[in-house]
């Protein structure tokens, strides 16, 4: 049994195409380090479509492996993305409202 | 669909709903509950501006926008309805009246007449939303999309599907093409508001064969916009290449979101969630919808049971994306709306003048059926006579059964009402109120639009100079609110319709006065009451001592009086005073064909309407006089022959037909009876319009003209006489 | 009632014109006013009317009145002859105030004569100014002199002569003077009615 039960993870700056490849695997080794992953997302100040696709494929492989993924301190960027798309129901977690 | 046959349309029926709404505002009861009344009023906004928008009409977009925002706030309990904002709303009715109308005559664009009464009304109506500043540019309404939980933001409009439907595919090169989908989504929310959306995640592979750098993603979008088609697309258009586009235009059946779904590659049940979760189609449409799709083609599908389409609600519910209230909700607001639709299905409109040439038609065949009837009367076939007896009597049901169709209830007109008596009471500064009986008479489309008017004029003028203001109803011991009544039953074959009030009443001495004064009588007269009443239709008469705004014009009830006889009716007032008036107004049941019967007199043929025939007897009159005794009662005679200045001599055995017209009887002289005969009504040309005593003409089954006794005036030149008539001798 | 029809609905030229007489005296109409032509046949006479107003026939259906031209020109009642017709014509009408009106625009109103004559074709060039006086006919009624093979054809300005306003007026002064129904004695006998 892993000492640690939760994974953090902090993403800050530019989530988007240019950082998706090398983004995709950091997750996705993240996610296997143990049962459930926090990400922490205060720092992010953009993302876009390829961005959004990697968080996406983290939490699907997660229901997948029966792991735990959770989307955490969502920034406005990250906000106003989920909202628009109505992915807060995919996700799953509490979206703090920012005034 | 052609674009003028769906703008009259929605000018059509935006005026029903702006109809509707008036009804519903005025008569909200603002001390009980409201809210059935509000939602009518909200639906109709809405309705209004999501069809407005179909046709880019913007100014009317913008100005719906603002009124719908308050009804929404006061729907939720933000603003409370007051009497203020009652008549704001009536106004704003009346300028959404006033731009269908500019539409109707051509105008797509707002008015620079009115623009300035419109902003003070868009002004008004903000601040009682309590907002100062004036509402910024975007009118189609970018409105921010507030930050609710997703579920919530499809908001109640589940069922209406008046949004865009767009759905997008993205290729998998367009991220690499220097393209981001989501920075489209936002260009496209500039023109418009994002009511739903969903996702489509489904071609995201496994993470092992997921390439980051490719796009997996489509959307579908439920979009409230007043853009085209052409600039939905026009959003995309660096993405054309990259990305499969499908839209769906407002108010599209169901089958045209089951064509979409078919259309797209992912699994029909999970497609079917996705448009229900963005909006565009309600859970029960959809299941129904794709139920029927699923009976000719078995579904294989890897995470469904192929033999029964899963319920989407259950599917939703299940799969914790859609909360059970709201799926109930969406499918209680189906139900309603199949309702409704149920209810529209079971009448048709028609247009007037299709409706209008089947009555002509009819009309034609009522008289070629009577020129074969002659005929067979002229050749003695027993078996010609028989079958065009039969012939007859089908195009007698054929008849009725058309003219029913011209047959609309008063109801609609006397509610016209409710608005007018409500404005002008508050004009007069008086308290009035409208009760209105008989709604559901019903009579000829034509003699309804006719009669608008001068009930209108009757229903001012007893507002105006009927009701005497509050502190003498008092005194008088009346309540201080005054009422008028509009009724409206059928009688011996004709309409009556009448307009009381319990007013002051008419002022028999005062009338007579004037009308001696105006030379329209003898000093020395004696006249009864109901002719000095009857006085006030005359030419030029007026009793006003101050001509308001209203009436008292001097185009008065003279014009009414003429308005109506025009219409073939007749008009008489009964007054009490002190304690009201009454005008009743009768008019003919229809315009169009009448049955009546035949009377010749010399080479001339006459027709009387039967209904105002009660018998007919053989010519015996008191030597030398003018009347005979009917069973006891004075019957005055009227001999057509010298009426009409008939030459030549009688027959030597005249004939009587007994005339009842109202209250007024009389006998009229003619040579020959004919018969009973069917007739339509050929209106006559102006030129006859002084003709006092005839109404119309027709054509007779020999194909002779035959012209139609206007039995009303006649009676009238009877009564005119004012001859008294001898007693009968015991 | 047999009909002699012939269709003058096509489109014709603005200088023809419908020739018919009066008397002795020879009249003419645009063409474009003209829709038919037929026999003349009895008629339903409608009470009160001028004499300018003959009566009101069946055209297919559609019930017209006739004027008599020859009473509206001032020349007493037409007699009926061989060659008696109808011209059937229409005209426009400037929408009035009467309150009962019906649709204003074109009237279709009948025409007594006592012959029709030709269709002839008159250039503009041959149309002269109608004199103030010397005609039999009132002024306002003429709309020029045509010459037409060394003859001269009055051309009618039918929107006057078959003015309905006019007419109109016209049935209000006979309703007026003849308001009192004739007593009942007086139609036994033709040699003691009076003329109109």
């Amino acid at each position: 049994m892993s000492a640690q039960a939760i994974h953090n993870l902090s993403l800050d700056g530019e989530i988007n195409i240019y950082r998706a490849a090398d983004l995709k695997l950091e997750v996705l080794a993240a996610l296997r380090r143990a049962p459930v992953l926090e990400i922490d997302l205060a720092g992010v100040t953009e993302l876009d479509t390829a961005g959004l696709q990697v968080l996406m494929l983290a939490k699907r492989t997660a229901t997948d492996e029966q792991r735990e993924l959770h989307l955490l301190n969502h920034s406005p960027a990250v906000v106003d993305i989920v909202e628009m798309l109505n992915l807060g129901a995919f996700f799953g977690d509490a979206v703090l409202i920012h005034s | 669909m052609n674009l003028d046959d769906a703008l009259q349309t929605f000018i059509t029926e935006s005026r029903e709903l702006l109809g509707d709404m008036e009804n519903a505002l005025l008569n909200i009861d603002l001390a009980g509950d409201q809210s059935e009344a509000i939602n009518a009023i909200f639906r109709a906004a809405h309705t209004i501006k999501g069809s407005a928008g179909l046709f880019s009409l913007d100014h009317i977009v913008a100005f719906t926008h603002v009124v719908e925002s308050l009804l929404d706030a006061v729907r939720e309990g933000r603003v409370v309805l007051n009497d203020e904002m009652i008549t704001l709303l009536l106004s704003c009715c009346d300028y959404l009246t006033g731009m269908t109308d500019g539409l109707a005559a051509g105008r797509y664009e707002a008015d620079p007449d009115t623009a300035a009464d419109g902003e003070m009304l868009l002004q008004q109506l903000r601040r009682h939303m309590g907002m100062d500043a004036a509402v910024t540019g975007d009118h189609a309404g970018a409105l921010a999309v507030q930050p609710e939980p997703g579920v919530e933001r499809m908001g109640g409009d589940a069922g209406d599907s008046d949004y865009w439907h767009i759905s997008l595919r993205f290729g998998r090169e367009v991220l690499q093409n220097g393209m981001d989908p989501i920075a489209f989504l936002r260009y496209l929310a500039r023109l418009g508001r994002i009511a739903g959306m969903a996702t489509v995640a489904d071609a995201l592979p496994p993470a092992a064969d997921m390439d980051a750098e490719l796009c997996y993603l489509g959307f579908e979008i439920a979009f409230d916009s007043s853009a085209d088609r052409e600039a939905i697309l026009g959003v995309f258009e660096f993405v054309q290449d990259d990305c499969e586009i499908r839209l769906v235009a407002p108010r599209s059946k169901v089958s045209e979101y089951v064509e979409l779904i078919r259309a797209l590659p992912e699994n029909p049940a999970r497609l079917g969630e996705m448009l229900v979760l963005c909006g565009s189609v309600t859970a029960a449409e959809l299941a129904a919808a794709l139920a029927q799709q699923s009976q000719s083609e078995a579904l294989a599908t890897p995470d469904d049971t192929a033999d029964v389409p899963p319920r989407l609600g259950s599917i939703l519910v299940a799969a914790g994306q859609v909360a059970p209230v709201v799926v109930e909700a969406a499918l209680n607001k189906q139900k309603q709306v199949v309702e409704q639709k149920a209810q529209e299905n079971r009448s048709i409109r028609v247009d007037s003048d299709k409706l209008d040439k089947l009555i002509d038609l009819v009309g034609e065949l009522i008289i070629a059926g009577a020129r074969a009837s002659v005929i067979g009367q002229r050749l003695h076939s027993t078996q010609l006579q028989e079958a065009t007896s039969t012939l007859s009597g089908l195009v007698e049901e054929v008849r009725d059964a058309a003219l029913e169709l011209r047959m609309v209830k008063i109801g609609a007109t006397f509610n016209r009402f409710q608005r007018v008596v409500h404005d002008v009471a508050r004009e007069l500064g008086k308290d009035i109120g409208l009760v209105v009986d008989g709604e559901d008479a019903e009579l000829d489309k034509t003699v309804v639009e006719k009669i608008g008017d001068p009930l209108m004029h009757l229903v001012r003028n007893a507002m105006d100079h009927g009701i005497e203001p509050a502190d003498v109803r008092v005194a008088a011991g009346k309540p201080a609110r005054g009422m008028i009544k509009l009724n409206a039953f059928h009688e011996s074959g004709s309409i009556v319709i009448q307009v009381s009030d319990d007013g002051g009443g008419l002022r028999k001495e005062k009338i007579l006065a004037k009308a001696i004064e105006r030379g329209l009588v003898d000093a020395d007269r004696k006249l009864t009451d109901a002719e000095i009443y009857n006085l006030i239709f005359e030419a030029g008469f007026s009793t006003a001592e101050k001509i308001t705004n209203l009436s008292g014009r001097g185009v008065g009830m003279d014009v009414v009086k003429r308005n109506i006889t025009a219409l073939r009716g007749s008009v008489d007032v009964g007054s009490s005073e002190g304690q009201g008036t009454t005008v009743t107004v009768r008019l003919p049941l229809t315009l169009a064909i009448i049955d009546g019967f035949l009377v010749q007199v010399a080479d001339s043929v006459f027709v009387i309407p039967l209904d105002t025939i009660e018998e007919c007897i053989e010519f015996a009159a008191e030597p030398g006089q003018d009347y005979s005794n009917l069973r006891g009662q004075v019957l005055p005679f009227i001999r057509l022959r010298s009426l009409f200045h008939v030459q030549g001599a009688p027959t030597r055995r005249e004939s009587v037909v007994v005339l009842r017209f109202g209250k007024v009887r009389a006998g009229l002289v003619v040579d020959t009876l004919l018969g009973e005969f069917q007739t339509v009504i050929k209106p006559l040309s102006p030129i006859f319009s002084e003709v006092r005593c005839i109404s119309g003409s027709t054509i007779l089954g020999t194909g002779d003209v035959a012209l139609i006794l206007d039995v009303g005036a006649l009676l009238q030149s009877v009564e005119g006489k004012g001859a008294a008539l001898p007693a009968l001798a015991a | 009632m047999p009909l002699t029809a012939i269709n003058l609905a096509s489109a014709p030229l603005p200088s023809q014109y419908l020739t018919f007489m009066l008397g002795e005296e020879q009249f003419a109409v645009g063409i474009l006013h003209v829709k038919e032509i037929i026999e003349y046949a009895a008629m339903a006479t409608v009470p009160m009317m001028p004499d300018c107003v003959r009566g009101v026939i069946n055209l297919r259906g559609a019930v017209v009145p006739v004027l008599d031209l020859s009473a509206r020109f001032g020349r007493g009642v037409a007699r009926i002859g061989k060659r008696t017709s109808i011209i059937i014509a229409e005209v426009a009408e400037a929408g009035d105030e009467a309150e009962g009106a019906q649709r204003s625009g074109k009237q279709v109103l009948g025409m007594l004569v006592d012959a029709v004559n030709a269709v002839v074709e008159i250039e503009p060039a041959d149309i002269e100014q109608a004199p103030s006086f010397g005609t039999r006919v009132r002024p306002d009624f003429i709309a020029g002199i045509g010459k037409y093979n060394g003859r001269f054809v009055i051309l009618l300005a039918l929107d006057r002569v078959l003015s309905t306003g006019e007419v109109v007026e016209l049935s209000r002064r006979t309703a007026r003077h003849e308001q009192e129904p004739w007593p009942a004695d007086r139609c036994h006998d033709d040699r003691h009615c009076p003329d109109r």
